[in-house]
């Protein structure tokens, strides 16, 4: 600043000066040529910290900041033309000669004819705005931090939550393709989720099972449902129980796992093992060792109940053969109640020891008077067995007459009691049964052979106990729970030596024989097992029977050998051979015929 | 002695006051000072056995509160255009920038940088962009006003650009 502008001359000077520096700004005008700017009045207090001394009215332009002359270079329409406008720099920083900067903005106007530049300290105001802006950048600044880190935090969430869902999805698939019959059960016994495996075990829906009771959704049985909620309120980790009935059209049985869930203790995952198969195999498996009343499951004894079966089917006369005890009865009533006569009487009789008289009374009846003491008519067997089965057990010791009449029966079906001369019609079934080889006495002429051929159209063979010794601890454990609880005794099993002595023994008298030995074992028995003490002393005293020799079925050839030696042992005698092989005089002399042995 | 008129043009924050202070004054501060307004700050560089002077025009980062005065880009003979790496949008703003530099300056020589390469690790702006970017013309370069890694690099070339472009407006 050189010298004072003398055209620019205030009305009031020192009021002019009192406004500048008030409002703290330096007046400067532009010469025509615009190549100086002189100071118009007081320049304010810190002015000759950026421009130099107060005393200079001529702005240097050499002490001026890039800015402010690149500003002062720069063409200014507001100056060009005269618009009386204003035209605002915008801030710039300033340094100051001591060091440290200051924010001035410059003006550029016109009045009058004069172009004017003013230069302003930004102050307070400009700091407050500086202030405002600084703190919105920061808020907008840390708001892009915090949204940065909530989507990278949601970009992981929803990576692991993807991973999750395939994890699960993986984990299902397994489920499903292994097939597993699974419910997931809440606090509250709701199903939260069921596998397709127990859907279809079901027979639902998926939106009939989840959200539902267990209860409606599996149908246990009363009972049952209580033994699974006992499991489910069970604080145990895993527990299972059944096989349970689930009542439905087609009846199913399931064992049931309960496991805790890992998860949330309170939770329950119920895996259901469909046994319905199982269970069918087991009581197939149950049936085909016992047969009606009879017991075993022997090859020979599953070839006997199927022969039975066949039996039943048709209604012809049958011929039970086997050594006495064998169950020839039992035979009988398994035919009766598998056949189309079960709702009809069942009627036994034993021929044995009886006179013709009695048995011809017995069999056909008879018509008072008809002999002394047949004070009443009588109807007989055949009579009482109308419709049903009549069983001749002995038939081999029918006396010849009777065994005349029976025939009769037979080829006419109908009966003439004694005393009477007219005939009744009958419809029975006969089925007859003898322990004697009755082809030997049709030989002897003690037994009719049109009646053997009219009583054997069909024939069931029953073996004797020792061809069927793997039947003894099934036969022995059943007859011993029979006598448990007829007697009301409680033991529980059969001590192995005592199950050993059993198999080891002949059994000349068959079944029945065995049950006698265990009836006279439980009398004896007093403790929870029968011990070997317990049985009849001559099965405890018997000679081991070698197994090979008796109980092991051997090829024709060596057992035609075997009675061919045990015939040469016993020096023809036929009673004592069969002893020495311990089967009955009737199955030797059958077995004789069978392997074409003469043994004269 | 030749001046050049430099300015320093992105959106707020992204460290053009950094840049300017790390190339400079070969200082850095951890601590964000918003500009208002400009600073000027002169360096001299030697290009090609060339002294020149560069004036280091230190705008106002942009943004909705602040949009960058034409008046201070006039006479400009090139430009920096600063990017943040950690925020994509700092992208759209250089690219609006450079539009508007274009048009009030013309056809000058400019280089672009994406600032705070010490945190790539946090970079928004991805390989894609960067290519579009080049695809466009710009010369991209990375650094760190933090590490000082890229800066003396980043006016090296542009003070080059400038000394070899047909017209210098201001020498």
């Amino acid at each position: 600043m050189n010298s004072r502008n003398p055209e620019f001359t205030p009305v009031d000077e020192s009021l002019f000066n009192r406004v500048l520096l008030t409002l703290d700004i330096a007046v400067l005008e532009r010469n025509e040529d615009g190549s100086a700017f002189h100071l118009r009045g007081l320049p304010p207090k810190w002015w000759h910290l950026c421009f130099g001394l107060a005393e200079a009215t001529t702005l240097d332009s050499n002490r001026c900041s890039p800015f402010l002359r690149e500003y002062l270079m720069n063409p200014h329409p507001v100056w060009e033309n005269k618009t009386g406008e204003i035209e605002r720099s915008g801030p710039w920083t300033e340094s100051q000669e001591q060091g440290g900067t200051m924010t001035l903005e410059a003006t550029a106007l016109s009045v009058g004819s004069k172009n004017l530049l003013l230069i302003e300290r930004l102050g307070s105001h400009f700091e407050h705005m500086r202030d405002i802006v600084q703190r919105a950048r920061e808020r907008m600044l840390t708001e892009d931090i915090t949204t940065k880190s909530y989507r990278k935090t949601q970009t992981r969430l929803i990576g692991q939550l993807e991973a999750s869902e395939r994890t699960k999805d993986d984990a299902l698939a397994l489920l499903q393709h292994l097939g597993i019959t699974a419910l997931v059960l809440d606090e509250r016994g709701y199903v939260t989720f069921v596998s397709d495996r127990a859907l279809e075990m079901l027979g639902l829906g998926s939106n009939d099972v989840v959200g539902q009771k267990l209860e409606r959704v599996i149908p246990f049985q009363e009972q049952d449902r209580q033994l699974v909620q006992h499991q489910l309120d069970g604080s145990s980790r895993t527990g299972s129980g059944g096989p349970f009935r689930l009542d439905r059209a087609r009846p199913q049985w399931v064992e049931v796992e309960i496991h805790r869930d890992p998860r949330h203790p309170d939770r329950r995952i119920m895996v259901l093992h469909d046994r319905t198969e199982i269970h069918a195999l087991r009581q197939a498996l149950n049936e085909q060792a016992s047969f009606h009343d009879l017991v075993g499951k022997s090859p020979a004894m599953l070839r006997v109940y199927q022969l039975v079966r066949d039996v039943a089917q048709v209604d012809t006369t049958v011929l039970i053969e086997g050594e006495t005890g064998t169950g020839k009865e039992l035979i009988a009533r398994a035919i009766h109640f598998s056949s189309a006569r079960k709702h009809k009487p069942f009627i036994a009789a034993n021929c044995a020891g009886l006179t013709d008289s009695i048995l011809t009374s017995q069999l056909f009846g008879h018509k008072r008077g008809a002999f002394t003491g047949a004070v009443n008519d009588q109807q007989g067997l055949f009579e009482a067995a109308e419709g049903g089965t009549l069983f001749l057990d002995e038939i081999g010791d029918i006396p010849s007459p009777v065994q005349t009449a029976l025939l009769r029966v037979l080829q006419e079906k109908e009966i003439t009691r004694l005393g009477e001369a007219k005939p009744r019609k009958v419809d029975v079934r006969v089925v007859a049964a003898t322990h004697h080889n009755l082809s030997e006495d049709v030989v002897r002429g003690s037994f009719r052979a049109d009646l053997l051929y009219r009583i054997r159209i069909a024939r069931v063979q029953l073996p004797p106990l020792r061809e069927r010794r793997e039947d003894i601890p099934l036969l022995a454990q059943s007859f011993l729970g029979q006598i448990c609880t007829a007697t009301g005794k409680t033991i529980e099993r059969l001590n192995p030596d005592t199950l050993r002595l059993l198999m080891s023994h002949a059994w000349p008298g068959n079944v029945r024989e065995l049950k006698s030995a265990i009836e006279f074992a439980v009398i004896s028995c007093k403790a929870k097992e029968v011990l070997p003490i317990d049985l009849p002393p001559e099965i405890i005293s018997a000679p081991v029977v070698p197994s090979s020799s008796v109980w092991i079925p051997l090829p024709n050839r060596d057992e035609k050998s075997r009675f061919l030696a045990a015939l040469s042992d016993a020096k023809g005698n036929r009673t004592e051979a069969a002893k020495r092989l311990g089967i009955s005089r009737a199955t030797f002399y059958r077995r004789l015929v069978e392997l074409n042995i003469d043994s004269r | 002695m030749m001046q050049k008129k430099i300015c320093m043009l992105g959106s707020f924050a992204v460290g053009k006051t950094s840049l300017v202070r790390r190339f400079v004054s070969n200082v850095f501060s951890d601590h964000y000072h918003t500009t208002i307004g400009v600073t000027v700050e002169k360096k001299s560089v030697t290009v090609n056995d060339h002294e020149i002077v560069l004036m280091l025009w230190d705008l106002y980062g942009e943004d909705e509160f602040q949009k960058v005065r034409d008046s201070y880009l006039r006479g400009s003979a090139g430009y920096i255009l600063v990017m943040d790496g950690t925020r994509k949008a700092t992208v759209d703003t250089a690219l609006a920038l450079q539009q508007t530099a274009a048009r009030t300056v013309g056809t000058v020589p400019f280089v672009s940088i994406i600032n705070k390469s010490d945190v790539r690790s946090e970079w928004e702006i991805d390989e894609r962009t960067i290519e579009q970017l080049r695809e466009r013309g710009w010369p991209v370069l990375f650094g760190s006003a933090k590490l000082g890694q890229g800066v003396e690099e980043l006016f090296a070339l542009l003070a080059t650009q400038m000394v070899s472009a047909p017209s210098c407006p201001r020498d």
